[in-house]
């Protein structure tokens, strides 16, 4: 179900998660905004991470663990991928 | 000393595994195993029977937690030769036992029935197996100590914290004898996933201080050290096998997670201190060396900070590389290394070092034991939570 969603509605629910996890006006975030920018911490960031986790029912490989330099668009990008290999629409699942 | 490793039952098992540079890390065995993400950890073999080890109306007293305790402290004791009945000795012998998870494999079976099962009755003995101080209570009854015992609970810097409890004992003159160490079973589904859960493990093995680390991997096990009093040792003509002869106990009181290289430098000075020791002296640190991207190069920094140029003469290894992070045990099972490196002029190496990091600038003596003396060491455990605990040993 999720699959159907758009890229809009993705990068808005993760704008309100990351939004909420930086105690910040969603107004003020940006796609090339890092984690490590909107001062969210590497244990905080683990946070961030399970919340969008378990907003979308995804999971993120392991690989790249440092957050800290990801910014909202990789975000964006590696729920966007995740949710594609869930419909069936990629192989790459694990 | 006593151990029960990823390497089998013995410390002579552990030290010559080490010695010879071989990793533990195997695939996890796990009933689960097919659905984790980890996919590999340094268990202890299942040649491990504990029914062959212990008697059958104690072993359902018995975590497994516990079981690799008592196990390591019989190997000890046996090796002291102490007699802890004969002239009131038991009277002036300690029990100090760390552990960074307790009961796991306990807390995690039977959460399995009561959640998983919707079972109303549980184990009855499932509370004398679950409190961290089992492993410390269950010694104190084998052998007969009725001085101070209890566990010592500070996540991976548990078994160091137990063995300095310990030494403050014996330097308090409220014991003669301790019986110190670690002991960890913490390989259950449920700390796997929430292991998993914080992206800390690595997925192919542990490459302590190289670029291409990805993380720690579980280990389990325990060792078991008799400490004892020097004058009470040689009026004996007992053989020390090295000397304790520093303790360092620091808190970052920083970050619960993130480690401060302030705080790992402060216990190592103070260990130094402790023991009488210039830099100059210690000839190998066992680091603690996880392996995670956060600790290798923090560690490496408060070296600097408290070795100078030394810093870059001294060997340092973390033999995690190859008995994997066995978290409230790891302090003990390196604490063999340690003993075994002072003993016989041998630093074991850093194993699946194959990519030096520009972050890791010291002699990490990559993949191959080197012969060198060791006059001194020291042997770093540094926790989540921010706790520090190192230990200074000197040759006996």
């Amino acid at each position: 179900m999720n699959a159907s969603l758009s890229d809009e509605s993705i990068r808005d629910e993760i704008y309100a998660i990351v939004a909420k996890q930086a105690k910040l006006d969603v107004a003020s975030l940006r796609p090339d905004a890092t984690l490590k920018d909107l001062g969210v911490a590497s244990l905080e960031a683990i946070e961030l991470i399970f919340d969008i986790e378990e907003h979308f029912d995804i999971t993120f490989p392991d690989e790249g663990a440092n957050f800290d330099t990801d910014t909202v668009q990789h975000l964006i990008d590696a729920v966007r991928g995740a949710l594609q290999a869930k419909s069936g629409g990629s192989e790459a699942t694990a | 000393m006593g151990a029960i490793s990823p390497y089998g039952e013995g410390a002579a098992l552990l030290w010559s595994g080490l010695r010879a540079g071989l990793s533990a890390i195997r695939p996890l065995r796990h009933a689960r195993a097919e659905e984790v993400r980890v996919k590999v950890a340094a268990q202890v073999p299942d040649s491990f029977d504990p029914a062959a080890r212990f008697d059958e109306r104690i072993l359902p007293q018995l975590d497994r937690t516990s079981q690799f305790a008592l196990l390591a402290a019989r190997e000890a004791v046996a090796q002291s030769g102490l007699d802890f009945a004969s002239a009131g000795l038991g009277r002036r012998t300690a029990v100090v036992i760390g552990t960074g998870v307790g009961g796991e494999n306990t807390q995690s079976e039977q959460a399995r029935r009561l959640y998983g099962e919707n079972a109303t009755r549980l184990h009855p003995l499932t509370i004398v197996r679950v409190m961290p101080n089992a492993p410390a209570s269950q010694i104190s009854i084998a052998l007969g100590a009725h001085g101070p015992t209890f566990g010592i609970v500070s996540a991976c810097a548990s078994s160091n914290h137990a063995i300095a409890q310990a030494a403050m004992l014996i330097r308090a003159g409220m014991a003669d004898v301790a019986i110190a160490g670690g002991t960890e079973a913490c390989i259950t589904y449920g700390a796997l996933r929430a292991w998993e859960a914080m992206r800390v493990l690595a997925d192919d093995t542990c490459r302590p201080f190289s670029v291409n680390r990805r993380g720690l991997v579980l280990g389990e096990g325990a060792g078991v050290f008799v400490l004892e009093a020097m004058d009470h040792a040689y009026a004996r003509g007992a053989t020390p096998l090295a000397e304790l002869a520093g303790l360092g106990m620091t808190a970052d009181a920083g970050d619960i997670v993130a480690p401060d290289p302030a705080g790992g430098a402060a216990a190592m000075a103070q260990a130094l201190a402790d023991a009488g020791l210039v830099p100059e002296e210690i000839d190998y640190i066992n680091a603690h060396g996880t392996g995670t991207p956060a600790n290798d190069p923090t560690e490496t920094m408060a070296i600097h900070r408290v070795f100078g140029p030394h810093a870059r003469r001294l060997a340092v290894s973390s033999t995690k590389s190859m008995h994997g992070h066995a978290l409230g045990a790891s302090g003990a099972l390196e604490l063999v290394a340690v003993l075994g490196a002072l003993a016989e002029g041998v630093v074991p190496p850093t194993a699946n070092l194959d990519q030096p990091d520009p972050a890791c600038d010291l002699d990490y003596v990559p993949n191959t034991a080197r012969d060198m003396p060791v006059r001194a060491a020291l042997s770093n455990s540094f926790a989540f939570g921010g706790l520090n605990a190192v230990l200074a040993l000197k040759r006996a």
